[in-house]
């Protein structure tokens, strides 16, 4: 779900990249009313699609979005908390390629691509944006091996063996950067009726898989300083042509990991029904094994508890999440709320800690709240 | 007395302006100063503020703020430099750039720039980077068809050509300059996989892999100061035309108040207050002034329009800034112009409202007093005029003692000293001239006498038309002179300049290889290499800004021929010193950097400190920048010069047309170089453009010059039409004593000649000086480089010439009018007279 937070990054980063920054008074509700736009000549994601490896772990060109996003929560010898963002998104401009009717250039891309990378410190939080065009080689995705860059900024298989299961990410911005190893503990995931997610009541959905089984080690830069870390991270991929139906407003996702081992994915897509109270829930329940077990809207209950001032919006950033069936009944609270992700599309995406019927980590990510 | 105030104001207006009903050709004169004053003045102002927007548009353009980095080796940029970088986490972004030709441009090679821009990269700060964020604006933008972006002033340009995208109207961009998304100029410039550059922004402070080297915009000659003494140089030109006109206003002002003083009294006596009748002429001044600037605004912008192409040619070729070739007049223009027109219409009527307000109701005619108080207006003339010229000469002297940079504006102050001296010294230096000559004729030639003492008495009324003149003639002379002596001077330099009969440049890899094919070619004398790039100059510890290098070949050939203006120990041993290790620097960085031969500069090249010894000076015509000469192989050893041009002088032939031609094309067929690409250029071409350019930056000099001298001449007339009545009330006497009308006419034509011959011959060492002033002093501040100064005889002589026949032209309406006035009419005059 972070997921759709980012197709609609990728939709107003076209509504308004104004190439430059775009205000923040921009972002209010109404901004999102484009997210729901007809997807005319795109492929759709559809329930039945059979997911195929390593293809898919490559880019779905013909779909309008498309993402690599990585979640990380790690932890210092001395016991800090930090938390790590690589996002890779794809944007299809144009339904098909531009008609090769001689004179294209090397130039000559329907593909639109961005980069998010952050640090979250016990402190502060830093961020840093990239943009590309497709087609130069300034950012892409290639399967064998496995290869996620944009830049300098990269998501790849340690070596030519490592496949999925062994990637490496690296990205630097002003005042931060990260050099971690990624080493899978467990196999990926489809959410959904085997990796179709259902998004919204009437049936449009995206095509949604993950490995949240990553064990992480590497080093992370503040300032310049090195501070050695070890710990857990999430990766989604998730592409589609429409994920929002047309009065959907924004959402929370959650990655949590839970002790114990279980993994827990849900989202809350707001304003989406046809009352106005309702909103699409849903999740998956993943087992220590990498079962995974869909979560219906009845089957889970997401309530925000405790709201704070970040970056001139209210945000929730204290949450009771319940999934009965588990005898899951936790509070997620932010580690601290200064984790505004403040790039062209802002949001909120940060580091959370889970207490309650059990203990844990994850991330949160919110997004579509208005600014004042 | 307030309620009746409007009404008698009104009235008194009225009768004021009545006299112009009885003098129509007062009205017009005075219509007609004002109108030239304004026109030649709104005109050249129309053309700086036109200009001034174009370069403030082009400051705006995003590449005048974005570090540039180019490769090292002079090779072009590539794509897969730009991602080795981005990849190296470089935050560079590509710029396309190149030229469309128009189709059907009004002159021949008439285009446009095309730059591609690459938004997603294109640092924030660029302001080209800036746009409305409209909906789907960046979809439209980097997806064919794509955007283009282009300046309402060049659109119709654009639509002449064919196949471009869409394009977007926006105001802030500069003339002849289009955007787009680099994949649409990739297509349209045909440059596949070619970068023109690669920007990033000044606050990155990154490490550059050794193979790139950055170069800051500050860095880069920048054309604005330059540009900017080409326009104080048309501003003085303009002012110069506004003081002429503003002559004949005044002059024709205080001929109307002369003719009026009666009509003045008149209504004193009848009760209407001096205060009524200052306002009363004062608001005659305002409606004047308002039809005249009305006039000269619009006509001025008439004639800005005729001259803008050649100034935005000569802009272009001189200084690389593109100026609109249409007029872009921001408000303050014409709020500046009518401004500037009235306020001359009152420092001219200024006098006469004074003169008007001091009106002795009882008072008569004193035409006798006058005579007293010209002598004392002619001391107090002389003795201005002097201070004047002798500030002038301080001036000068404190210029030409102060060595390297000079300011320009101190030079123009310099030259409006010198003629505003000579032209207050002038009346006074023909009194005396008259009056010597009153002296010496012979006692019975009475009616020469006559003449003289005669003019004696005109000189008041002519003084000012006289000075008019005076300004107007050594203007021409010196800037025909200065212009003639450029010409001799720059053409004789291009000659040795440009000694080899071809220039080749070859794409770096191609070098070697052409460079041997050539020697062993029979046709072929010698090859003259040469390279140029550019280092960071050091002076006194301190980094003095990055200096041109300029790489030769000293050849034989080229040391016989290769102009020094300034050595150590002479000519030979100068070029011995630059073979075995000192460099040659240009008259523009010597004059700069106060640097003469002898002297010692240090570089900071890439491969470290390099310490220089100068031996020479040489001159550098044109050429707007500091430039220090090696030998080639130290540039391309030291500096890392990229390979740049081999010079081909051709072996003694019968025809050499012809074999240049053969060798041409043998050029061509063996490695693709084709003569109409900058790779092959025939010096009579190199030449011919430089003449071009050439003629061109002397094309709007030489026009408002012309303009000038027509005013002059103008005024001249219009004093001699005014008071043509007034004259022949004082020729009737002599008629009635026997004098036939054709010897007065006569009389009177030699008179103005006589006059004017004066004037010419004033003019003559005014002018020479003034063309010191431009070549010694003007030119050193405005380009960098001193011109020998050449005289003219011919040049003179012709101008003398036109002083007399301008003087002729002037006379002859009124001379043709008095000999069609019937007897009785002059019979009446003498009468009342």
């Amino acid at each position: 779900m972070k997921r759709l937070l980012a197709i609609s990054l990728l939709f107003i980063l076209m509504l308004t990249l104004g190439w430059q920054f775009w205000p923040e008074e921009s972002t209010t509700a109404t901004s999102y009313a484009g997210l729901g736009e007809s997807s005319g000549d795109f492929r759709q994601a559809r329930p039945g699609t059979v997911l195929s490896f390593p293809e898919d772990h490559g880019p779905h060109p013909d779909f309008r979005i498309e993402w690599w996003y990585l979640t990380g929560n790690l932890v210092a010898e001395d016991g800090r908390h930090f938390g790590v963002q690589w996002t890779l998104f794809r944007q299809a401009m144009a339904p098909s390629d531009p008609q090769q009717n001689g004179g294209e250039t090397p130039w000559t891309s329907r593909q639109l691509w961005m980069a998010h990378a952050a640090l979250s410190t016990p402190q502060d939080h830093r961020f840093s944006e990239r943009f590309a065009r497709g087609g130069v080689g300034q950012a892409g995705v290639k399967t064998e091996p496995f290869d996620a860059w944009i830049d300098n900024w990269s998501l790849r298989s340690v070596d030519d063996t490592a496949g999925f299961d062994r990637l490496m990410v690296t990205a630097s911005g002003d005042d931060f950067g990260y050099r971690l190893t990624l080493d899978a503990q467990g196999p990926l995931v489809r959410h959904g009726q085997q990796g179709f997610s259902q998004k919204s009541a009437d049936g449009q959905g995206s095509m949604y898989y993950s490995q949240p089984f990553f064990q992480v080690s590497g080093e992370v830069r503040v300032d310049g300083d090195p501070i050695a870390v070890t710990g857990r991270a999430w990766l989604d991929r998730e592409w589609s042509s429409q994920l929002l139906g047309p009065t959907q407003s924004g959402w929370d996702w959650f990655s949590l990991h839970l002790d114990g081992g279980a993994k827990l994915m849900a989202f809350r897509l707001r304003g989406g029904n046809k009352n106005e109270e309702g909103s699409y829930l849903s999740g998956s329940w993943i087992t220590p094994q990498g079962e995974i077990i869909p979560l219906k809207p009845d089957d889970l209950s997401l309530e925000p508890l405790e709201y704070q001032s970040v970056a001139g919006r209210d945000i929730p950033i204290h949450w009771r999440v319940q999934v009965p069936a588990y005898d899951l009944d936790v509070n997620v609270r932010a580690r601290h709320p200064n984790q505004w992700m403040g790039t062209s599309f802002p949001y909120w995406e940060g580091m959370v800690d889970v207490s309650g019927s059990t203990a844990g980590e994850g991330y949160l990510e919110m997004t579509g709240y208005a600014g004042e | 007395m307030s309620a009746t105030a409007p009404s008698v104001l009104r009235t008194t207006l009225a009768t004021l302006l009545s006299h112009y009903r009885r003098h129509p050709g007062q009205l017009v004169m005075l219509l007609l100063g004002l109108w030239v004053a304004s026109a030649l003045w709104s005109g050249v102002q129309a053309i700086n503020a036109s200009a001034r927007e174009s370069y403030d548009r082009a400051e705006a353009l995003f590449s005048a703020d974005l570090d540039r980095i180019t490769r090292r080796d002079g090779a072009a940029l590539t794509l897969d430099d730009y991602l080795d970088l981005r990849r190296a986490g470089l935050p560079v972004s590509p710029i396309i750039e190149g030229e469309l030709p128009l189709p059907n441009g009004k002159s021949d090679g008439e285009r446009l720039t095309l730059i591609g821009i690459e938004p997603l990269t294109l640092p924030s700060g660029a302001s080209l980077a800036q746009q409305d964020g409209d909906a789907n604006a960046l979809r439209d933008w980097l997806i064919p068809p794509y955007r283009m972006r282009v300046a309402p002033d060049t659109l119709e340009q654009v639509r002449t050509l064919n196949s471009l995208p869409p394009l977007e109207i926006t105001p802030d961009l500069p003339p002849a300059t289009l955007v787009t998304d680099i994949a649409a100029a990739a297509r349209l410039l045909d440059m596949d996989r070619g970068i023109t550059r690669l920007v990033i922004a000044p606050e990155h402070d990154v490490e550059l892999p050794s193979a790139f080297v950055r170069t800051s915009p500050d860095a880069l000659a920048s054309p604005g100061q330059l540009a900017d003494s080409f326009h104080l140089n048309l501003t003085a030109m303009g002012l110069l035309a506004l003081v002429v006109g503003l002559f004949i206003v005044h002059a024709a002002l205080g001929l109307a108040l002369e003719q009026r003083l009666g009509l003045l009294r008149t209504l004193r006596a009848l009760g209407v207050p001096a205060r009524t009748l200052i306002l009363a002429l004062g608001l005659e001044l305002l409606l004047m002034g308002s039809i005249g600037a009305l006039l000269g605004i619009v006509s001025g912008v008439i004639l800005a329009q005729l001259l803008l192409p050649d100034v935005a040619a000569t802009l272009d070729s001189l200084y690389d800034t593109t100026v609109s070739d249409t007029l872009n007049l921001p408000w303050y223009y014409w709020l500046g112009g009518v401004a500037i027109t009235l306020g001359g219409l009152f420092s001219a009527g200024a006098s006469m409202l004074w003169r008007a307000s001091r009106i002795n109701v009882l008072g008569l005619g004193q035409a006798q007093a006058w005579r007293g108080r010209l002598r004392g207006q002619l001391r107090v003339q002389l003795l201005f005029g002097g201070v004047l010229l002798a500030g002038a000469g301080f001036l000068w002297w404190y210029l030409a003692s102060t060595a390297g940079r000079q300011d320009l504006a101190l030079g123009f102050t310099l030259v409006a000293l010198l003629l505003l001296g000579a032209a207050l010294c002038l009346p006074p230096l023909l009194a005396g001239l008259l009056g010597l000559l009153a002296r010496y004729l012979p006692r019975r030639a009475a009616l020469l006498q006559w003449g003289v003492a005669d003019l004696q008495l005109q000189l008041p009324q002519l003084s000012l038309a006289m000075m008019a003149l005076l300004l107007a003639l050594s203007a021409n002379l010196g800037v025909g002179s200065m212009v003639g002596g450029f010409r001799l001077t720059f053409l004789d330099w291009l000659d040795q300049r440009l000694l080899a009969d071809l220039y080749v440049r070859p794409a770096a890899e191609q070098f070697e290889d052409l460079e041997a094919w050539l020697k062993e070619r029979s046709e072929v004398a010698t090859l003259l290499p040469a390279r140029s790039t550019e280092a960071e100059l050091i002076m006194n510890g301190k980094n003095a800004g990055p200096v041109a290098l300029f790489g030769i070949a000293p050849k034989l050939i080229l040391r016989d021929s290769w102009p020094l203006l300034d050595t150590q120990d002479g000519y030979g041993a100068a070029w011995r010193d630059l073979i075995a290790g000192a460099a040659f620097i240009n008259e523009q960085l010597a004059r700069r950097q106060g640097l003469a031969p002898g002297d010692r500069v240090q570089l900071q090249g890439p491969t470290g400190l390099v310490t220089l010894d100068i031996a020479a000076v040489y001159p550098d015509y044109g050429n707007p920048r500091g430039e220090i000469t090696l030998p080639v192989a130290r540039l391309a050893r030291e500096f890392q010069a990229p390979s740049g041009t081999l010079g081909v002088v051709l072996a003694p032939t019968q025809d050499r047309e012809r074999t240049l031609t053969r060798l041409q094309d043998a050029l061509s067929a063996r490695f693709r170089l084709a003569d109409n690409d900058a790779s092959l250029i025939d010096q009579q071409a190199l030449k011919q453009l430089a003449t071009e350019v050439f003629e061109r930056t002397f094309t709007i000099t030489r026009a408002l010059n012309a303009l000038t001298l027509g005013v002059a001449g103008l005024a001249l007339l219009t004093t001699l039409l005014a008071q043509a009545e007034a004259r022949r009330a004082q020729l009737a006497p002599l008629w009635a004593m026997g004098v036939s009308r054709g010897r007065l006419v006569r009389l009177q034509i030699g008179q103005l000649v006589m006059a004017c011959l004066g004037t010419a011959l004033l003019a003559i060492p005014l002018g020479l000086l003034l063309t010191g002033a431009l070549v010694a002093v003007i030119n050193v501040a405005a380009f960098g480089w001193r011109l020998p100064l050449h005289v003219f005889p011919a040049q003179i002589a012709m101008t003398v010439a036109l002083a007399v026949v301008v003087a002729i032209v002037a006379a002859l309406i009124p001379a043709w009018r008095l000999r069609r006035v019937p007897p009785r009419q002059l019979l009446q005059e003498f009468a009342a007279a």
